[in-house]
């Protein structure tokens, strides 16, 4: 009753086992070539995933953050009122990681500009577009986790308050050390934009050279 | 245009050691900050007195300072002018994944040994020195992962051009 997760895990492994097999057995292992995928790619494809990753995931992480710590002040709030005022500030902490997530996006969707297909694919875009998706990658991750850290220190900071006035601003301490990594992942996600251009235009020959159209 | 040895999506892996950097040592300090916070939180309603031995939560933050550290310099080195080799791509994707993946274990053990021996000390104020050495043990996980990767980072800086 508890292994139902090999069986959940044996099949996308028989699938891969099976394409693998296939590709090796019909003389198409060639058409397996992560270079080639990473280099006919649009780099739209990168930055606007990553712009919506950081925003997805910075959003999400703030959600789960104020109901964890929402529904211990309303909880504790039963019993003793005073503490649903002084505890909204946990909320606060937590929304701040989303106000991040914002933030993000409009600066990556600054640099997604409209470049037409046959003079996308230079290098300055290629880089442009792994920045903006790893970018958007790690600051949307590390504000999911910034904001269930300070959820859960936010919820036990409100039982605590609730069972002692004095405890709340000893466990902000905790909250505010949560709340230092969705600093830290905006701004790695700073830096990692820093070198990169928006999307701009190349020159018609060199542009198409990178890129092969057609998958054989 | 495109070389052999530094072709155009090198910057990929280079972006996913970054990447991975950050996110796994966050992932690894946000938990150990998380569950060592319940212990701590848990010691104040009874002993309020105590409360001010938030060590776990200081050496979890550290975990992601490392990560930081790692990602800083690995991104340091990206830039779309430069030619990146793509074995420095793939270098800094091993770098970044050292430091993570060691960060997200140190994080663990600190959460756990951060809330237990917080919930002990209630009881026995002198298992406070014990505690303080199992943390130090356990945050020195996270710091053999940083120094793997600086280390690994050296190498992928000095590897020749195109």
């Amino acid at each position: 009753m508890a292994y139902y997760s090999t069986y959940y895990a044996s099949f996308p492994s028989f699938l891969v086992v099976v394409i693998a097999l296939y590709l090796l057995f019909t003389d198409s292992g060639e058409s397996f070539n992560v270079g080639r995928y990473l280099e006919e790619t649009s780099p739209f494809v990168w930055g606007s995933l990553g712009a919506a990753l950081c925003i997805g995931f910075s959003v999400l992480g703030a959600g789960w953050g104020i109901f964890l710590t929402g529904s211990s002040i309303l909880g504790g709030g039963v019993r003793t009122p005073r503490i649903s005022t002084k505890n909204l500030i946990s909320i606060i902490f937590c929304e701040v990681v989303a106000i991040y997530g914002v933030i993000m996006g409009i600066v990556y969707s600054a640099k997604l500009q409209n470049v037409p297909e046959p003079v996308l694919y230079t290098r300055e875009n290629y880089f442009t577009g792994f920045a903006l998706f790893f970018g958007g990658l790690t600051v949307g991750v590390c504000n999911l986790f910034c904001g269930i850290c300070v959820g859960v220190a936010g919820s036990t900071a409100a039982l605590a308050d609730a069972s002692d006035p004095n405890l709340f601003v000893k466990v902000l301490v905790v909250e505010v050390f949560g709340s230092v990594l969705g600093l830290f992942g905006l701004i790695m996600g700073l830096l990692m934009i820093g070198n990169a251009t928006e999307f701009t235009a190349g020159s018609p020959v060199t542009s198409r050279a990178l890129a092969v159209p057609y998958v054989y | 245009m495109s070389s052999e040895l530094c072709p155009p999506y090198a910057p990929f892996f280079g972006f996913a050691g970054v990447a991975s950097a950050m996110i796994f040592s966050t992932m690894g300090a946000a938990f150990g900050t998380a569950k060592s916070g319940i212990g701590i939180a848990g010691v104040g309603t009874f002993k309020p007195e105590l409360i001010m031995k938030a060590i776990p939560v200081v050496m979890a933050g550290i975990i992601a300072v490392y990560g930081l550290v790692v990602s800083v310099l690995i991104a340091g080195s990206l830039h779309p002018s430069n030619d990146y080799p793509l074995a420095a791509g793939f270098i800094h994707l091993g770098a970044g994944m050292s430091c993570g993946i060691t960060g997200i274990a140190a994080g663990y053990a600190i959460g756990l040994i951060g809330d237990s021996c917080v919930r002990a000390y209630v009881h026995e104020q002198r298992v406070f020195v014990a505690m303080v050495l199992i943390l130090i043990f356990a945050e020195v996980l996270g710091l053999y992962g940083l120094i793997v990767a600086l280390l690994m980072n050296t190498r992928a800086t000095t590897i020749g051009g195109c």
